[in-house]
């Protein structure tokens, strides 16, 4: 995936995203402080405006380090920095390309994921996004094409997000609740599971190739 | 309780609020958020700027040192809590100079949490940064875990050093170097008389017995190493003299910076009293002290108690902390 249609699917997964709102805050009102839906739908907009602004041929690095800078603006939080952070990780690990492909989705997953457990603190089974990245990052690195990885993606970060909820949180203000806060949900892993989902209905991978490069 | 306040969730904005009007040459807060100072003529194009951080209730640390030849910003959180990455960030943002900056902050989880965080978010907006972290309390691990150990009062010694580097023009790596180097040669020992009373919830920090001590007690009221019944000065000043000097490896011809800290209640008097202690006990060792400090550094609100100080000197350190600063505290 190039520039431009890596522009146009971000921006088509997140505006799909922003549908999720509702939901990421009501999950984060129960285990944390309920901006999560706001961070998600600030962040993205900001986003989606930010590559509007960005040349059609910005690299993949600078794609990804647009998204870092308008989603830590947005709506300033400890989640929109570490996302930031993690984002801005992975791009690091795109600088000498130009074309991006499933396994480079993954390993960008997996750097972005590694600075957020380093910068949080945190590992897996701590109940965090982290849990959801990690499976993802391994799916995306092991699949055969972009659909079955995006579709393995999927299925790996609903299971964490299946499987943590009967965990106790460990990290953040979900951890202040402790053992109330097994059984719930969290907000974190279920926002990451969105967004893919999103990309995925957004970015239909069986539309004709002229739509998905199409720029508005 | 009794404390001179108004409402206590204001507590901290009206304390800056205070430091801003008394001190308006000196200080500044670049934007909307009271919680960021930095120094008036901030950013200092072409020098590298020095962005300290962590909770209140510490004064003069943290924001009593930002000024010239000092710290050149601050990212202010509430009482004992750490500033937001945000926070952190604007911080670094409103000094940088094109030069890069130095986030130089006491080694605690909620602080370095947010200060990796705005490391990220600097480097989105291509601000370079670096991390020294103040470790000096020796109660708070031992020596083969030194870098665990927890930032109090010796980090002053780390901000001025280092203020004095970016002040001549050293470069990013070099003043970083410096904060690293001073920090590498600094311990520190505390002990507590009587716990803090926190302004948001009226309760002690911890409980003390009458009549008993803490040593190597925390700037937030974390226990020490040792509880038991109250000592005279001397005693004290020989049990933290003893840690202090083993720890540093000092000897006979070594040569120190003291500084006398008293953490809030503890009056002036009884910090020279100690001082008297401290001088006898390291010239018995045959150590110089070259730079003295005696007075309130680094507080922890209404704590009694005091700790101590060492910096271990060469002629590149003692230079740098002899070299001109002037903050709302501090001035050389």
């Amino acid at each position: 995936m190039r520039s431009v249609q890596l522009q146009e699917s971000i921006s088509r997964a997140l505006g799909e995203l922003v549908g999720y709102a509702d939901e990421l805050r009501d999950l984060d009102q129960a285990l944390g402080d309920g901006d999560l839906g706001i961070t998600v739908s600030l962040g993205a907009k900001a986003v989606i405006e930010a590559l509007e602004a960005l040349s059609d041929d910005a690299s993949p690095t600078e794609i990804a380090r647009t998204c870092a800078k308008a989603f830590a603006n947005a709506n300033p939080s400890t989640m929109a920095a570490l996302v930031a952070g993690g984002l801005l990780a992975g791009s690091r690990g795109w600088a000498t390309l130009d074309d991006v492909s499933v396994a480079d989705a993954g390993a960008f997953a997996r750097l972005a994921g590694e600075n957020i457990a380093n910068r949080g603190k945190t590992q897996l089974g701590d109940k965090t996004i982290l849990d959801a990245i990690m499976p993802a990052a391994e799916a995306l690195e092991a699949a055969a094409d972009a659909s079955s990885g995006l579709d393995e993606a999927i299925g790996a970060a609903r299971r964490a997000v299946e499987d943590t909820t009967p965990l106790q949180s460990r990290r953040g203000r979900a951890s202040w609740l402790q053992e109330r806060s097994i059984g719930l949900q969290d907000p974190g892993a279920t926002a990451f599971l969105r967004f893919l989902e999103s990309w995925r209905a957004a970015n239909d991978a069986s539309a004709p190739a002229d739509t998905v490069t199409a720029r508005s | 309780m009794k404390k001179i306040i108004n409402d206590p969730d204001r507590f901290v904005d009206e304390m800056i609020e205070g430091i801003l009007k008394a001190h308006p040459t000196l200080v500044k807060t670049p934007a909307d958020d009271l919680r960021i100072l930095v120094r008036a003529d901030a950013p200092v194009a072409g020098h590298v700027g020095i962005v300290t951080g962590g909770g209140s209730g510490h004064l003069p640390l943290f924001k009593g040192y930002v000024g010239t030849g000092l710290c050149s910003g601050v990212a202010i959180g509430n009482v004992f809590s750490s500033p937001s990455s945000q926070q952190c960030f604007e911080a670094a943002k409103a000094v940088d100079g094109g030069a890069g900056v130095l986030f130089l902050y006491g080694n605690y989880g909620g602080d370095v949490f947010n200060f990796d965080l705005a490391t990220d978010l600097a480097e989105l907006e291509g601000i370079e940064t670096r991390t020294v972290l103040g470790r000096d309390d020796v109660a708070s691990q031992p020596k083969d875990r030194k870098a665990d150990r927890r930032g109090v009062a010796g980090i002053i010694f780390a901000y001025k050093a280092a203020g004095a580097a970016a002040e001549r023009g050293d470069d990013l790596d070099q003043v970083a170097a410096v904060a690293e180097d001073v920090i590498e040669h600094t311990a520190t020992m505390g002990i507590g008389l009587s716990p803090t009373i926190l302004p948001t919830t009226g309760h002690p920090s911890f409980e003390l017995p009458d009549g008993e001590m803490e040593i190597g007690i925390g700037i937030h009221g974390e226990p020490g190493i040792h509880r038991g019944p109250l000592e005279s000065a001397d005693q004290i000043a020989d049990r933290i003299i003893t840690a202090l000097v083993a720890d540093l490896d000092l000897t006979s011809g070594s040569r120190v910076a003291v500084l006398v800290n008293g953490l809030g209640a503890t009056p002036l008097e009884e910090l020279y009293v100690l001082f008297r202690r401290v001088h006898t006990l390291l010239a018995e060792r045959g150590i110089t002290i070259a730079k003295s400090y005696v007075g309130e550094y680094a507080t922890s609100l209404e704590m009694a108690g005091a700790s101590i100080s060492l910096l271990e000197l060469n002629d590149e350190r003692l230079a740098l902390l002899e070299a001109p600063a002037k903050s709302p505290f501090f001035e050389e």
